[in-house]
């Protein structure tokens, strides 16, 4: 058979393969011009051996090429009908995706633990970082180190509940369920010495009926911040980044002057409200005054500095308290407070 | 503590030169929290009226028909229970359609008339109560008689009426008058002092006072007045104590009680025929002394209380409350009026144990509960007595003040820089003067320091900062800029524990657990029904001394009983159950505050398909077992890298045959299995309840970062194993003796089945395992495997008795 011939053979083998029309087709023109046995172009290698020496290259190189050919048109078709089958198939299958899954079990944070993190995590971008104490406290640290001895009338801003050792009780030393986070502040003051930066969530405890917005069992966060040269100016620019991280940039900040013993000056915090913005009297969020009211802060007062150890003349800093459930209850519209601790888990499962 | 201030007093002593919301507002923000703005809201159907006719209702006994003139020129007749009206009083009357208050239910209602008795009222004269302006609903409520008929009741009677919380550090804002001093200062207007009476210093005749312990009384005044005519207050004072949430009672109470009012220091008013001795006493009580209190009770009078006593005997419980024997009545004509400083922890202390203390106790007690300044006694005495002789017909004949141990008036030096170095904001020397002066400080310059002395009723003033704060917040903290604190920070600490346990809260809640959060103080009963005799299962708890509910009266020594009440109440409407708590359990410690110990608690039961009631087509139904409590166990302990085990241990509580419990050093750091039937039965829980604990610094102190290596590099063998052992032996056993034999080429070894049939015979089981067997150093052959086979089958055969099937 001559190069031209083999041409000729490749051009007939190709115009058949395209036309196959499926699998059975296909193979069918792959073994009459490749198979192993009398495939036409495998016929035409055994040709070689009897031509002269001088043609073997020229007929060999035709060869290889009518081969490459008729593999790549086999490969080529071989694509086409399995991507047309993959078509027919793709058309025909239907599976209602509608259908319910197999589900996973889900599980959620509670809403409180939410909050604490998201209150730690938003501190600590201001260098803050998170500390925990005692929740059970003595007297000492829950009120006379911040300025509130026995008899002192703004104890009754605190109605505590005292705690019994059943293994003995030291009448000098008193023990309560801490009714602030604030005897953190004197603790960290203790163990630490200035700059300090620490932010502390957790639980807390007062005497007090509960309602809608108030439990005897509750969650605060207390910061504090110690340095040489702090003011109230960086306290509330501290509570304004926090409340734009918490509630969006475009939050507005108001203080306005309050008492606590064992800061001087004190003020409480109140953030425009997010849900209204001042615009409706009904608002369910602020109450229809357009603030609200968020946390207790001020300057440590000199007389808890100096009880501590510190210089006052040297070392000054803000403090500020406020509550974890009102957060929550601000950022997911929680209806009512004593729900976080109902533990239902209809309730639970919405967070 | 909340007072309210009517308006119309506030403008006596200040000029208000802006509209009472905007007042409202700035006191907000710079003096004291104002609560609310109550306003009158009497509509023009309520009006004044006079009384013209009383008869008998002709069908009842305790009616009468009252018919009245209100300016509408066509009197009316109304149907009226009350006894206190006469001919020609004044009166309110609402006519029909006008909104009162319900007497009965205290809400606003619509007045509608109806016949009572078969005759119809066409109005209604109305009580205080019908007004809202006290729960006094006995009789009518009387106007002053010079009041025109007809006229508007909210015109002539009406009050705005400011409702302040007030902060314990400032007693001086007790009174109209303190109030009036900071709208001064926050207004920059002036302020007018009350008008008092001229007292000579000339001691009374049948009058004095002595002061036994000079401690609990600093301070000791009294005025002797005679000639006082017992009557009714005038109509404007009754009007401002009844807007002031006061009761009237008759000239010479109202008028203690309106100086209180105004100037925030209480007085007492004897009847001086009761004085024996013609002394005032201020002492401490006899043992065993007890006292009539004007509320009717015969009070013993604790130790340590300090009493106003004659020459005889306890008069009254000083500052708190008088007693009944000398109190005014309507025959009275002498007045020995008192007017005393106290120290206020000791009224604080008395207060709280006679039960009189906070928002329901005396007034009086609650203002000397606070450090009132001594020097307001002679003020206040003076203004009673101008009032006594003016609305009472009374004779001053001398006043007496003891005030052994005068205080000394405080006086602050301080830097003007130290305002915007507290503050951050420049408020300069001549701005900290002006308010300082508003506020009627004096305060001078000398050089570079500011010297202040508050006016004698401020108490609270001691310090630098307290100056800072009364220029910053009259100055206005909505001046202070904003800004975010520079300078050096703080190193950081690593907090492990903290650390690890949000790492435990996330795995669990990965692994589809719902965290709850749970009441720290519980009922102690719980610890009772925690196993099936009651026995304790943790120690003996703290108590709370004053509980606010039994139901929260013990610090939680475990975290047990509040997973069974969450479950329990939850499964009453659903089916299944998987909660956990993280939370510190609270354990005694001697002469310590106790160990809070961090503890996981978990709780599964039900239904174990992650759905919701009739969700479950592509899994079959089943309920949660012992196993998948301790896959989450297990998966948390692997997810957060926990080698522990050590001893084990009891698991009281818990089903004796399914539950395991490890201990390390004594202390129990894991218990895990099915909780007791008997005690799920005393919760009304499914018997099939599972529960595990975990102490959390325990597990935390044996997690290790894990050692990584590079994923293997040459393939694994994989060889299944049947092993027939007694049916005792624990599956641990096997796996320990499989994994110590193999090697360490051993990579994992798995459970695939467990059997117990009629093949093995009695009393044994088999299990089948897979074991992955992979070198680190090259591609095991057949032999490799084949030896370590070998060798672990030796091992089971020598140590368990174990038979191998292939």
């Amino acid at each position: 058979m001559a190069g031209e011939d083999l041409k000729e053979l490749a051009d007939r083998a190709v115009a058949e393969i395209t036309a196959a029309a499926d699998d059975a087709a296909l193979e069918a023109a792959r073994v009459k011009y490749l198979g192993r046995k009398d495939g036409a172009l495998t016929e035409a290698m055994k040709g070689i051996a009897k031509l002269p020496a001088a043609e073997k290259p020229a007929y060999g190189a035709a060869v290889n090429d009518a081969k490459r050919r008729i593999e790549g048109a086999l490969d080529e078709r071989g694509r086409a009908l399995r991507s047309k089958a993959l078509e027919r198939d793709l058309g025909a299958e239907r599976e209602d995706m509608t259908l319910p899954p197999r589900r996973v079990r889900v599980g959620r944070l509670h809403p409180i633990s939410q909050t604490v993190r998201e209150v730690s995590r938003v501190f600590a971008t201001m260098g803050f970082e998170t500390v925990e104490g005692p929740e059970i406290e003595w007297d000492y640290y829950n009120f006379e180190a911040l300025n509130i001895p026995p008899g002192h009338p703004a104890r009754e801003k605190w109605d505590t509940l005292w705690m019994s050792n059943p293994l003995g009780d030291d009448p000098s030393r008193p023990i309560l369920g801490r009714t602030h986070t604030s005897p953190m502040q004197v603790r960290i003051m203790e163990q630490r010495k200035p700059p300090i930066r620490v932010v502390i969530p957790g639980r807390c405890y007062r005497y007090e009926a509960t309602d809608a917005i108030r439990e005897s069992i509750f969650f605060q966060y207390e910061g504090l911040a110690i340095d040489e040269k702090l003011t109230m100016a960086d306290l509330k620019g501290v509570l304004y980044s926090f409340a734009r991280q918490i509630f969006g940039s475009d939050r507005k900040i108001r203080f306005r002057v309050d008492y606590f013993p064992f800061t001087e000056p004190s003020a409480e915090i109140a953030f425009d409200c997010f849900a209204c913005e001042g615009s409706d009297p009904a608002c369910r969020v602020c109450g229809g005054d357009g603030w609200i009211e968020a946390a207790g802060c001020g300057m440590v007062h000199p007389d808890v500095l100096r009880r501590v150890g510190y210089d006052p003349a040297r070392y000054q800093g803000f403090a500020f308290g406020g509550g974890i459930e009102r957060l929550a209850m601000l950022r997911t519209g929680a209806p009512d407070i004593r729900l976080f601790y109902q533990n239902d888990l209809r309730y639970l499962e919405q967070f | 503590m909340l007072i309210k201030v009517p308006v119309s007093w506030l403008r006596e002593y200040v000029d208000i030169t802006v509209p009472i919301d905007e007042l409202a507002l700035r006191l907000h923000m710079s003096s004291t929290e104002v609560k609310g703005v109550e306003r009158p809201w009497w509509g023009d159907k309520i009006r004044t009226a006079r009384v013209e006719k009383l008869e008998k209702h002709p069908n009842a006994d305790k009616l009468q028909l009252a018919t009245v003139e209100y300016g509408a020129g066509s009197p009316k007749t109304v149907v009226t229970g009350a006894t206190n009206l006469k001919e020609g009083a004044i009166v309110p009357y609402a006519d029909e359609g006008a909104e009162i208050i319900d007497g009965h239910t205290g809400e606003r209602a619509t007045l509608r008339g109806k016949p009572m008795r078969g005759i119809k009222s066409e109005g209604m004269v109305l009580s205080q109560k019908e007004l809202g302006l006290s729960d006094e609903h006995e009789g009518i409520h009387l106007l002053d008689s010079k009041l025109p008929v007809g006229a508007l009741l909210r015109e002539v009677l009406g009050e705005t009426v400011l409702a302040l919380e007030l902060q314990p550090n400032r007693p001086d804002c007790l009174g109209v008058v303190g109030i009036a001093r900071e709208v001064a200062a926050i207004l920059a207007t002036s302020l007018r002092e009350p008008p008092l009476e001229r007292l000579g210093d000339q001691p009374p005749k049948g009058l004095d006072v002595r002061i036994e312990d000079e401690q609990a009384c600093p301070r000791f005044a009294a005025a002797l007045l005679t000639g006082v005519r017992i009557g009714p207050s005038p109509a404007w004072m009754q009007a401002r104590l009844i807007a002031a949430g006061m009761r009237p009672i008759d000239n010479v109470v109202d008028i203690t009680n309106y100086v209180m009012l105004e100037l925030g220091q209480p007085l007492h008013a004897y009847d001086h025929r009761k004085l024996r001795g013609g002394v005032l006493v201020a002492r401490q009580a006899h043992r065993g002394e007890s006292l009539r209190t004007l509320d009717g009770l015969d009070r013993l009078l604790p130790e340590g209380t300090l009493v106003i006593a004659d020459a005889e005997r306890a008069l009254g419980v000083a500052g708190i409350l008088g007693g009944e024997d000398s109190e005014i009545r309507e025959d009275t004509t002498t007045v020995a009026l008192e007017c005393a400083s106290f120290e206020p922890r000791g009224i604080g202390r008395t207060a709280t144990k006679l039960d009189l203390r906070g928002s329901s106790g005396s007034a009086a007690a609650r203002r000397f509960s606070w450090d009132l300044s001594p020097e307001l006694v002679p003020i206040a005495l003076a203004r009673a007595c101008k009032l006594l002789r003016e609305h009472a017909g009374a004779k001053v004949e001398g006043v007496v003040d003891r005030y052994p141990n005068p205080r000394r008036r405080v006086s602050v030096r301080m830097k003007f820089s130290d305002v915007p170095r507290v503050m951050g904001i420049d408020i300069d020397r001549a701005e900290t003067l002006d308010i300082l002066r508003r506020l009627q400080f004096t305060a001078a310059a000398d050089g570079d320091t500011l010297v202040a002395t508050p006016p004698v009723v401020r108490t609270d003033i001691a310090i630098a900062e307290d100056i800072v704060e009364e220029v910053g917040r009259i100055a206005g903290y909505e001046r202070l800029p904003i800004r975010i604190p520079d300078g050096q920070l703080p190193l950081a600490e690593r907090h492990p524990l903290e650390e690890f346990r949000e790492r435990a809260r996330d795995g669990l809640a990965g692994f589809g657990v719902q965290e709850i959060v749970s009441y720290s103080l519980i009922d102690p009963e719980w610890l009772k029904q925690l196993t099936a005799d009651g026995s304790p299962i943790a120690p003996e708890p703290l108590r709370v001394l004053n509980p606010t509910t039994l139901a929260q009266s013990v610090a939680r020594p475990t975290l047990r009983a509040s997973l069974l009440d969450a479950a329990r109440r939850n499964l009453r409407n659903r089916a299944s159950v998987a909660i956990f708590e993280i939370a510190p359990v609270y354990l005694p410690r001697r002469a310590d505050l106790p160990e809070e110990r961090w503890t996981i608690g978990m709780l599964i039961a039900g239904n174990a398909q992650p759905v919701k009631d009739g969700e479950t087509w592509l899994t079959a139904e089943r309920r949660f077992d012992v196993r998948d409590l301790q896959g989450i166990v297990d998966g948390l302990s692997d997810l957060l890298d926990v080698k522990t085990a050590g001893d084990r241990a009891d698991a009281p509580g818990l089903h004796p045959g399914r539950s395991i419990a490890f201990a390390r050093e004594g202390r129990t750091h894991m218990v895990s299995g099915q909780l007791d039937p008997r005690v799920a039965e005393k919760w009304e829980l499914p018997a099939e309840t599972f529960l595990a604990e975990i102490d959390l610094a325990v597990w935390q102190a044996s997690s290790r970062p894990p050692r990584v290596a590079a994923p293997p590099r040459f393939p694994a063998a994989l060889r299944d194993l049947a092993v027939v052992v007694d049916d005792a032996t624990p599956y641990a056993e096997v796996e320990r003796a499989i994994r110590s034999a193999a090697g360490k080429d051993l990579e994992s070894v798995s459970l695939l089945d467990l059997y117990r049939g009629p093949q093995l015979g009695a009393g044994k089981k088999s299990f089948t395992f897979r074991l992955v067997l992979r070198s680190q150093t090259g591609t095991l052959g057949e032999a490799d495997v084949d030896r370590i086979i070998r060798r672990v089958a030796g091992r089971l055969q020598q140590a368990l008795g174990a038979s191998i099937r292939e």
